[in-house]
């Protein structure tokens, strides 16, 4: 093969690959702003019956980063959910202030979700993809690194629906599970935690 | 005062049983009774459950105390005497203690009803021991 020859294909070997990798590799940075109808529910039990609490809307338009570089994984995040605690409703007003009792709403009044990192890029597309990601959730003025499972899919109208959910114990953040009547009437100390967050994407650079 | 301790004392081993055991029952068997007990005006972080735990045996001392005074007033046969004992205090001290609770704190009816005849049990049945035990 002449020198010439090889000089051709190596110039077409580097060609193709810095196009195969300038159009293959995602925008370094992606930014996704949460909309305002998103819901957080907390799920959790006493031995006479169960509860289920939730945030209904967030009301602030926070953004999420995702820091992409390449095809590197994880992915980094940043960004975060600060959700007041006043603001949890258990449609029973005695649990409901047992509840923000509980989480110190007083002392505390913001249920922090740092955005970390997620174990790959999602696909976004009508199916729900299960992605796990980890989290800093800081409640009670206890900050916590958690693993989430979650589940990204995308609408027709670009809206990108992330749920998210992980199982967290009162303990965890050094509170005390609520016990009534010298404990004959207590909680269980682990509580379901779900979110569901609405972004759009809204700049990439 | 010998008396008035003993009486109190077994009185109050017999309510603590009782109590707490016809609680746990209620609990198990009808939780559904106790839901509004989620709530902040019920202490719960259990630094007071010795207080909650010793509340048969106060109750039976200070009752004791009561029916060494008063026993005088109460005739005829002992499980009669118990009764009419827990009635008296039923209506010197539940009714008005529960009727300013029920008018000052955020609890349901049925709640409220349900101390009225949890104490006047418990004072029936302390009744019934004094007079068997401090006639």
């Amino acid at each position: 093969m002449s020198p010439k020859k090889n000089s051709i294909i190596l110039f077409a070997v580097v060609f193709m690959v810095v196009f195969v990798s300038a159009t293959d590799k995602a925008p370094a940075l992606i930014k996704w702003i949460i909309l305002k109808d998103c819901t957080v529910r907390v799920n959790g039990s006493t031995n006479i019956n169960k509860f289920s609490c939730s945030i209904p809307e967030y009301q602030r338009s926070d953004t999420l980063t995702c820091y992409r570089p390449g095809n590197e994984v994880p992915v980094v995040l940043s960004g975060r959910l600060a959700l007041p605690v006043i603001s949890f409703d258990c449609n029973n007003s005695m649990m409901t202030n047992d509840l923000r009792k509980t989480l110190k709403a007083k002392e505390f009044p913001s249920l922090n979700i740092y955005f970390i990192s997620l174990e790959k890029y999602p696909e976004l597309n009508h199916a729900q993809e299960p992605i796990t990601g980890l989290v800093n959730i800081e409640l009670a003025g206890i900050s916590k690194k958690i693993e989430v499972n979650y589940r990204f899919s995308m609408d027709e109208q670009k809206i990108i629906h992330l749920v998210g959910t992980q199982t967290i114990r009162f303990s965890d953040f050094l509170l005390v599970p609520p016990r009534k009547l010298g404990g004959m009437i207590r909680a269980d100390d682990r509580l379901d935690v779900i979110f569901r967050i609405n972004f759009k994407r809204i700049a990439d650079s | 005062m010998k008396k008035i301790f003993l009486s109190g004392l077994t009185a109050g081993i017999i309510l603590f049983i009782i109590s707490y055991g016809g609680l746990y029952t209620a609990i198990h068997y009808f939780p559904s009774f106790f839901v509004d007990y989620n709530n902040p005006l019920f202490n719960s972080n259990g630094d007071r459950d010795i207080l909650f735990y010793s509340h048969a045996f106060i109750f039976s001392f200070a009752l004791s105390w009561f029916w060494e005074r008063f026993k005088g007033l109460f005739k005829g046969h002992f499980i009669l005497r118990g009764l009419e004992f827990g009635f008296v205090y039923g209506i010197i001290a539940l009714v008005p203690v529960m009727w300013i609770t029920f008018s000052s704190l955020d609890i349901t009816f049925t709640m409220v009803s349900s101390w009225f005849f949890y104490g006047l049990c418990q004072a029936i049945i302390a009744g019934i021991v004094f007079a068997r035990t401090n006639p």
